[in-house]
């Protein structure tokens, strides 16, 4: 069993559990409020799972950790070596 | 510890983000459940919007992103040597 398998499983089993609910394939006769949370799932996910993405990657752009002292000190190797490079001929 | 522009954007977007899923978890879970003469049903607008407003951004960052591979590709086209 693939992961991918287990995946279109794990889906086929949830689509078919929402699929029941929408369109009432079972003549369960649910409370309208349940049917109404229940035909915009798919969407909803997606919205929530759009908004976790977006607060994880504003999140870690907030925290990251920049090093300034070590992007100063790699600039002035930058430099040195392309001085290093000029004067052995190598065209910059 | 990232400097005050980063710090600003990823806030922002962290705080973006908290509010849409705020208002996008009541509208379609919580207000079935809330009388249809509540006074909340008038800041949310008809169920369908709820479906047919994130399928519309949808279509509009496919757009955006096939316009931007586009136009990235445009420009690094190479004329074939003759």
């Amino acid at each position: 069993m693939t992961k991918l398998l287990e995946w279109v499983f794990g889906i086929m089993i949830v689509g078919a559990a929402w699929a029941l609910v929408t369109f009432d394939l079972l003549d369960l006769r649910l409370p309208e409020a349940y049917r109404q949370v229940a035909w915009p799932m798919p969407v909803y996910l997606l919205v929530v799972f759009g908004c976790y993405s977006l607060a994880t990657v504003g999140y870690r752009v907030a925290t990251f950790n920049d090093c300034e002292e070590a992007s100063i000190e790699l600039q002035a190797q930058i430099q040195e070596a392309k001085e290093d490079l000029r004067r052995k001929g190598l065209k910059l | 510890m990232a400097t005050g522009a980063d710090r600003a954007v990823g806030m922002g977007l962290v705080g973006f983000s908290l509010l849409l899923f705020s208002y996008y978890t009541i509208w379609v879970v919580i207000l079935p459940f809330v009388d249809s003469d509540h006074v909340v049903h008038q800041y949310f607008l008809p169920r369908e919007y709820s479906v047919i407003l994130p399928g519309i951004a949808a279509l509009i960052l496919l757009l955006l992103v096939g316009t931007f591979i586009g136009v990235v590709m445009w420009k690094n086209r190479k004329p074939k040597v003759a």
